[in-house]
């Protein structure tokens, strides 16, 4: 006998009043998560989970807390960082590829000065995006920004796609150990922080969840068997590669973000996305550019 | 503030329920969402090709388009709290509501709950192990699944009846199954 619920009574709380003003009703109604205060540096981290303290030097993690699966996730998975393990793993390859790629790209040194490179050097570049690109005219990743630069050799490397990431890794990999360095205090990139910050705490998908209901006021708890880390200090080590996935770049890693969380993802280098991009990666700054790495 | 009041069967509720998160079309979603080309609208994901420029998009197993995107153009609004009287008593199935609390699919309240007989659980929401021992009345237990909004505005739980996750019936067996936990 199938259970049954004879009658409900079901009231429908509008709230029109809320909205009665004509701008109001014009914008989408949405809802957020409580806003928290947020340092655009990686030691912002201490007033929010207290973890940097484990993980802030990368040279010194504890490695018998990397062994406890009950500590790991206070290292915030800085232990899959380059040179965790000698054994080469995917990201090593992707690398060697985009090395010959990037080379076969900038044969006549247009391609680097494209991606923003001063003088032919890609030295410190990656620790300099995202930043507002002067052809593109608005603030962009550097994966936009390598299939924009690509395009104009004429060769097709969408964003999100292997060859693009592998790019993008070989020019992360001439800045590794250098700390990431975005100013967000003005401008286009003051504004895409902004953005981003909003959209962190924004909720949305079929579950009405915020970025930040989790990872700004549930971490150090667990989501069935995993455990929620901080948002500080988690851009540095893109693209990444996924022992369970592929190369992923920020941007594919924002779509799976979305999926796992029932939320209808958008494309690479969309607006949303490169705001949140700004948003993480400003709360990197000062933590090393950490490439190759692996994630589970 | 507008009070839409209705008395309403089971099943004419599934409907009303619905309406409220209708299957979006094409015109709805944000130029930017990741959706197929041809019909029918669909969620996609990116598989990365190795030793690719191109990236390929293959169909999502879940279809998310009906649900609001952090897209900055998406114009679809979220639904609103909603609250719910009960006029009966609920009669749920409490082994039904067992299985719904661990489907990945449904209820997953494992997820973020500790509840009995069960490894690897949340401890995200409070345990549920004795919930009867709380004493929360059913029409408060259906309410909090229904859409915990109603009782705090920032609370993480997802509104499983306001956004059509489970139906009236399916939260109806979750409050019988968590009613018998002693």
């Amino acid at each position: 006998m199938r259970a049954s619920i004879a009658c409900l009574t079901l009231g429908l709380f509008a709230a029109s009043a809320v909205w009665a003003d004509p701008e109001a009703t014009s914008a989408p109604y949405r809802e957020y998560a409580p806003m928290e205060n947020y340092r655009p540096h990686v030691s912002g981290d201490l007033s929010l989970s207290g973890t940097y303290a484990y993980w802030k030097d990368p040279k010194n993690l504890d490695w018998r807390m990397a062994g406890n699966p009950e500590e790991n996730w206070k290292l915030n998975w800085k232990f899959m960082d380059p040179p965790f393990n000698p054994a080469i793993h995917g990201g090593h390859f992707a690398l060697e590829r985009g090395e010959a790629l990037y080379k076969s790209l900038n044969a006549r040194g247009r391609f680097a000065r494209c991606l923003g490179a001063d003088k032919g050097t890609l030295k410190g570049l990656r620790a300099r995006y995202p930043m507002y690109h002067r052809t593109l005219k608005k603030v962009a990743g550097l994966e936009e920004v390598i299939e924009h630069c690509a395009a104009q050799e004429g060769r097709v490397l969408q964003n999100g796609s292997y060859d693009n990431s592998a790019v993008s890794l070989y020019v992360a990999s001439q800045s590794n150990g250098m700390p990431i360095r975005i100013d967000v205090s003005k401008g286009e990139m003051h504004a895409a922080w902004e953005r981003g910050r909003r959209l962190f705490h924004m909720r949305a998908g079929r579950f009405n969840l915020a970025c930040a209901s989790c990872h700004t006021h549930q971490i150090g708890l667990r989501l069935r068997g995993t455990v929620v880390t901080t948002p500080y200090g988690d851009a540095a080590h893109y693209p990444v590669y996924r022992t369970s996935y592929q190369l992923q770049s920020l941007h594919l890693r924002f779509i799976e973000c979305n999926l796992d969380t029932r939320t209808q993802p958008l494309l690479p280098g969309s607006r949303a996305y490169t705001d949140l991009e700004v948003f993480l990666t400003a709360l990197s700054n000062g933590y090393p550019v950490t490439v190759p790495s692996e994630r589970d | 503030m507008r009070f839409l009041s209705l008395s309403i069967g089971a099943r004419a509720l599934l409907i009303a329920g619905a309406l409220l998160v209708a299957g979006a079309t094409r015109a709805d979603l944000p130029a930017d969402a990741a959706i197929n080309a041809a019909a029918p609208l669909q969620t996609m994901q990116p598989k990365v090709i190795v030793n690719s420029g191109r990236l390929e998009w293959v169909p999502y197993y879940r279809d998310l388009t009906a649900w609001p995107t952090l897209s900055h153009q998406d114009r679809r609004s979220t639904p609103r709290p909603r609250k719910v009287k009960l006029d009966a008593p609920v009669r749920g199935d409490p082994a039904r509501g067992r299985d719904l609390a661990m489907r990945p699919d449904k209820g997953y309240c494992i997820a973020c709950h500790q509840l009995p007989g069960e490894e690897w659980p949340g401890s995200v929401g409070l345990s549920l192990e004795r919930y009867k021992s709380y004493g929360h009345a059913d029409e408060l237990v259906f309410q909090q699944i229904f859409d915990a909004r109603a009782f705090n505005p920032h609370s993480v739980m997802p509104p499983y009846g306001t956004f059509g996750i489970l139906t009236v019936e399916e939260i109806a067996d979750l409050v019988a199954y968590l009613q018998s936990l002693e």
